[in-house]
């Protein structure tokens, strides 16, 4: 898991949290090695230090039992909650007269929800990286029209056009890809776009022009005519 | 204290527990004093280990008490995934209670105390 945006999250989460209830008098955040993510600066290093070191002995004995998900007791001057998020533990000691309702709400409902939340937009932004990475720009091409009986209802590309559009590093790649394109996104540059059956070029006069032949009836749907430019895009 | 009065207390928690024991849902308990202990478990096989987490629990959570300046320790609660671990100091004897997750711990420890 990349830490940064949790940890971040909490952190900041846990300083809001602590402003809006001030029953929580120390709090910190720390990972299952021990490092210290976040901290009220109320604590200081050696107080959390000792109190890593005997939850670590704690989690060596509760091995016959699993892995610890939360660690509390309650004392007359204050209470003290551990409890894991992810691969964090978060501490909080709280005064003897805090709401556990309340506690108890920040533990289940509040952080995990700060941690769905960090989780769907770590996800959106790996996803957007990556179609970043692989989505080639279209291919401007420009329209020539197809009229007459046999017009039909696909538009016509020639093969090395087609290959220019889909063209990856791998030969065999490009080979598989041709032979499974069967339609072609046309967008024109004022937004509107149809998906369209992509046939080649037949007419050699027309090969090799930087050619899109579209059927008249689609040209009407999207208000083109021959000689504009529209974006042209395989649909894989 | 004078001792028989600490055999009786002993002894009334014994019975506390045992009226407890076939809860759906309790697996077993370990009680101490200084000079004896009372282990009931589903599973003997885990007396050792069981015994071990019982008596770490206690140490530990003192010393955290300790470091943060808080009192004497009430009651001190440890959950895995599936079992739940409620200890606490009665009348000067250290008593773990071990459960399954889904017990509601706090009726378990107001029978007790």
């Amino acid at each position: 898991m990349n830490r940064d945006p949790y940890a971040v999250a909490l952190s900041n989460a846990l300083t809001e949290i602590q402003t809006a209830y001030p029953d929580i008098n120390h709090s910190f955040i720390f990972t299952q090695d021990n490092t210290i993510i976040s901290q009220d600066p109320k604590i200081d290093q050696r107080t959390m230090n000792r109190i890593m070191e005997s939850f670590e002995e704690l989690k060596e004995k509760t091995k016959p039992i699993g892995d610890i998900q939360n660690f509390q007791f309650s004392t007359k001057t204050g209470d003290f909650t551990l409890f894991a998020v992810k691969d964090m533990y978060i501490v909080f000691e709280t005064s003897e007269n805090s709401d556990k309702n309340q506690i108890y709400a920040i533990r289940k409902v509040i952080l995990p929800t700060i941690l769905k939340v960090v989780d769907t937009i770590a996800a959106s932004e790996v996803v957007a990286e990556n179609h970043l990475q692989t989505e080639k720009p279209p291919k401007e091409l420009t329209v020539d029209l197809l009229s007459g009986f046999f017009a039909g209802d696909a538009v016509q590309i020639d093969l090395e056009t087609l290959l220019e559009i889909i063209k990856t590093d791998d030969q065999n790649e490009d080979d598989d890809i041709l032979e499974n394109i069967d339609h072609v996104r046309i967008e024109t540059f004022r937004g509107d776009s149809t998906l369209c059956k992509v046939k080649e070029i037949s007419d050699p006069n027309f090969k090799g022009k930087n050619l899109v032949r579209i059927p008249e009836k689609i040209c009407r749907t999207l208000e083109i005519q021959k000689g504009d430019l529209v974006k042209v895009k395989p649909l894989l | 204290m004078p001792e028989n009065e600490s055999t009786t207390d002993f002894e009334d928690l014994q019975e506390k527990l045992l009226s407890l024991k076939d809860q759906e849902g309790l697996i077993g308990y370990i009680l101490r004093s200084s000079k004896s202990a009372s282990i009931d478990l589903k599973d003997p096989s885990k007396i050792i280990d069981y015994a071990i987490l019982s008596s770490a629990v206690f140490g530990e959570s003192q010393k955290i008490a300790s470091v943060l300046d808080l009192d004497e320790i009430d009651s001190i609660v440890i959950e895995s995934d599936e079992i739940k671990l409620l200890s606490m100091t009665i009348n000067g004897f250290n008593l773990s209670v071990f459960m399954e997750k889904v017990v509601d711990h706090n009726e378990i420890f107001n029978s007790l105390t």
